[in-house]
């Protein structure tokens, strides 16, 4: 089964990219008034007031409810979107609309909104708890990541680079992607592509040449007419699909997703708390100069 | 008097300049009403490139035969320009190419800048063209301003604002007729068409989607809802002069996702309406989607074909919805002929009723937590445009195969409040993708071929049909390619290096047939090599 959504879903996750980034660049130059941001222990008990006090019309964890909206689902457009105005919502409600005010401690309304901005960010902004040099041993050791994935140039090329992983996924979709056969990074609906991207998919691919050469490796890049493949010995093939006997998508992705069944629990924990600090600094850029 | 001296003492550059030169007078002053109705097959001189909307051309120097020798001529670069969806407009010699605010006319033979109009602000937002008539360029504007210029210098002749309040002029290419320049836009109040006179820019008319209080239709909103307005207009429709009739298709109803709150069947959103050119009154509506919660604009290219349906001649408009369905109307009186499926995943109508009415499933409205519908809000198809070739007798256009998830806010979402978060996903979550296709139906709504683009999943490029044979389509991959008409097999393509969202178009000069097309930020021009256009 070919998987061409994927390739749609994720060029929009990289055209959202440089968006959210400039909305971090943008609250930068307001300070966040919450005290709690970035906070795990916080944005955890956030998320235990949330489920005790919000649930009678959103749903349990962010999800759609029977009588409210998701609050962290991808293809929304947020109308409110900064903490100051998330607080204000839970604070005032939302004139119109079913919302009330809710006569939360400010100091809970603010945890709760660390939670409701943490389901709308990457995991960098909400990074797992855990003992991170041991998530570190985890992903080297016994998970194995580190032979088909690389991190700051060292290992494996089969699969997706993790450097920066925690800026560019959110933890949910970290988890998906260790648990979840079928898992994706969904986004911002109605968006179409507006440049040409290889394919981010690692879709597998096996390649039969017209001469009955076999091929398999990993899918960078097709079209009508040609497929451009990194083979399983990290090397580059180029291909005329009029030459091919036959192009087989493999169905299942080569990632294993069963990592809450090969690890224990706090092993899992740790190597979350591991990945979801994997973030490259953001350039800065230099203010003024010029040619 | 120096250009008369170098003439004079070349010959064979006199005979040069006094072919230039007489292109030059004829460019510009030739565009009548009578071109229009009668065009020069060397010229595109519309967005549709006819009247009729069927988007083929005469020109068959470029044919089956000789197609795999095409051969790209020149690449212009639009400067700033991304996602180019305009058509490229040409009259003896000049193309006339635009994005928002801006028009720039070509050598077409070479693909040199002879004029640019800039107007601010600069823009990245969608547009898809000009229209030519009476020596003026007209382009509607991103303050919905419709603006008229000198076809030979880009100078402004005329602009003029369009009526009502809060208005918003649509990047679609003006249509030409009578006189009169016809723009689709919306405003505060719903969706309009209005005609401008050519001349002057003077308003003539207004025809509003959404009826108010006293006239037929506001029946079809429940209490005040027609105030939700809606009903967007913004693509070009068509005409036939015989009848003296335009035809255009109107957006979706106001508050896309959310339909308990205007219940009815929100007339005239989602309709195919027919009007009287000299004064804008609706002659006849046809609504393809009543009450439509998936936004499902009827926007979809309006094609004007005469033809025999159940053994008797017709006039039809053919239209490939973005519902799903392939409707067949007869277009002096609006009837409903045929209405089938043109893609094999549509969930959310069981067949029509012998009106053209959709029977609609139970519970495919959007919903708080989602719900899945099959064609997606991107449609079963969409804007760019199809072609009818009267050779093959067979109607060809992009299809995208694919389902989507619509939300709505919340169960008791309130007509103007904030949050309205109507969005929709791309696909589910069950691994279903979109995938489009070329292809080619006879009027029955059978498919008879059908050409996968691989790796193009969203909206894709518009059609063109030639007397050639060949079907021309640009690939979201930045393939273009011709297909052979008749068996939709790939016969050239060429990589343009850039996602293409725009139709392609044929034009000749000089004895030499080109086909164009925008790619990303480049018009493209190709042509045979001289020996084989021989």
């Amino acid at each position: 089964m070919k998987l061409y959504g994927y390739l749609q879903i994720l060029i929009a996750a990289l055209l959202l990219a440089p968006t959210a980034s400039a909305q971090r660049a943008r609250a930068a130059a307001e300070p966040n008034p919450n005290p709690f941001a970035g906070n795990a222990d916080a944005i955890a008990q956030g998320r235990e007031i949330y489920n005790d006090v919000c649930t009678a019309c959103h749903g349990k964890d962010g999800e759609a409810g029977d009588r409210a909206l998701a609050l962290g689902a991808p293809a929304r457009r947020y109308e409110r979107s900064t903490d100051a105005q998330v607080f204000d919502a839970i604070q005032k409600g939302i004139p119109g609309t079913m919302m009330p005010a809710n006569r939360l401690p400010e100091d809970n309304a603010w945890k709760v909104t660390a939670y409701i901005r943490g389901l709308r960010g990457t995991a960098i902004d909400t990074p797992a708890k855990g003992d991170v040099a041991h998530g570190q041993e985890i992903f080297s050791g016994k998970g194995k990541c580190i032979d088909c994935h690389m991190i700051n140039g060292k290992g494996g090329l089969s699969g997706p680079d993790l450097s920066n992983i925690a800026a560019i996924r959110k933890y949910s979709s970290i988890i998906d992607a260790l648990t979840k056969v079928q898992h994706r990074v969904a986004t911002d609906g109605g968006s179409h592509a507006q440049a040409l991207f290889p394919v981010t998919t690692y879709q597998p691919v096996r390649v039969t040449t017209r001469d009955g050469k076999v091929v398999n490796g990993i899918l960078r890049n097709e079209d009508s007419f040609s497929l451009q493949v990194f083979g399983s010995e990290n090397q580059l093939y180029l291909f005329d699909r009029d030459k091919l006997k036959e192009v087989y998508y493999v169905p299942k992705s080569l990632m294993p997703t069963d990592f809450d069944k090969r690890l224990t629990p706090a092993e899992f924990q740790d190597l979350m708390a591991f990945l979801t600090r994997l973030a490259v600094p953001v350039p800065q850029v230099p203010r003024g100069g010029g040619e | 008097m120096k250009f008369q001296s170098y003439a004079g003492t070349h010959p064979a550059s006199a005979l040069l300049l006094a072919s230039v030169l007489s292109c030059t007078i004829s460019t510009g002053a030739a565009q009548t009403y009578q071109d229009l109705l009668k065009p020069n097959p060397n010229n595109w001189l519309q967005y549709s490139g006819t009247y009729d909307a069927q988007r083929h051309s005469l020109l068959n120097q470029i044919n089956t035969s000789n197609v795999p020798t095409l051969q790209a001529s020149w690449v212009y670069h639009m400067t700033g320009a991304v996602d180019l969806e305009a058509v490229p407009i040409v009259v003896d010699g000049i193309m006339y190419v635009s994005q928002w605010n801006r028009v720039e006319a070509l050598d077409a033979r070479v693909g040199r800048l002879i004029w640019q109009y800039m107007r601010p602000p600069q823009t990245r937002g969608w547009q898809r063209g000009v229209a030519v008539y009476g020596g003026k360029v007209y382009v509607g504007t991103v303050d919905s301003s419709l603006v008229a210029l000198d076809a030979k210098t880009g100078n402004l002749v005329w602009e003029t604002k369009t009526e009502g309040e809060g208005r918003r002029m649509q990047g679609a290419a003006p249509l030409i007729a009578k006189g009169k320049v016809i723009m689709g836009g919306s405003g505060r109040g719903g969706g309009w068409i209005q005609a401008f006179d050519a001349d002057t820019g003077k308003h003539a008319w207004t025809w509003n989607v959404i009826p108010k209080p006293g006239e037929k239709g506001v029946e079809t909103w429940e209490g005040d809802s027609w105030k939700l307005g809606g009903g967007p207009v913004w693509a070009i429709g068509s005409f036939d002069p015989d009848l003296n009739t335009l035809y255009w298709g109107t957006g979706q109803p106001g508050v896309d996702f959310v339909g308990d709150i205007r219940k009815g069947d929100n007339l005239y959103t989602d309709c195919i309406v027919a009007l009287d050119i000299d004064t804008g009154k609706m002659k006849w509506y046809f609504q393809n989607t009543p009450h439509d919660t998936h936004d499902w604009d009827s926007e979809e290219a309006l094609v004007l074909v005469d033809a025999p349906f159940k053994g008797q001649m017709r006039k039809m408009l053919i239209q490939a919805n973005r519902n799903g369905y392939f409707y067949l109307i007869d277009r002096t009186n609006g009837k409903f002929l045929q209405g089938t499926p043109f893609v094999s995943k549509l969930t959310w109508a069981n067949g029509m009723t012998e009106d053209g009415r959709p029977i609609v499933v139970p519970g495919s409205e959007p919903t708080v937590g989602g719900s899945r519908v099959c064609p997606s809000t991107a449609g079963a198809t969409n804007w760019p445009a199809p072609t009818y070739d009267p050779d093959t007798k067979l109607f060809y256009l992009i299809v995208q195969e694919g389902c989507g998830i619509t939300y709505k806010s919340s169960s008791n979402f309130k007509a103007g409040m904030p949050g309205s978060g109507t969005g929709y996903m791309e696909s589910p979550a069950d691994q279903e993708n979109w995938q489009l296709y070329v292809k080619a139906l006879d009027l029955s709504g059978k498919t008879v071929w059908s050409y996968m683009q691989v790796d193009s999943n969203h909206y894709g490029p518009g059609l063109l049909s030639t007397a050639g044979g060949i079907i021309f389509a640009g690939e979201q991959q930045g393939q273009f390619t011709a297909l052979d008409a008749k068996t939709g097999k790939v016969l050239w393509h060429f990589n343009t290096g850039g996602l293409i969202t725009a139709g392609p178009m044929t034009y000749s000069v000089g004895g030499k047939q080109y086909v164009a097309i925008g790619s990303y930020a480049n018009f493209f021009a190709f042509a045979l090599p001289d020996a084989a256009a021989r």
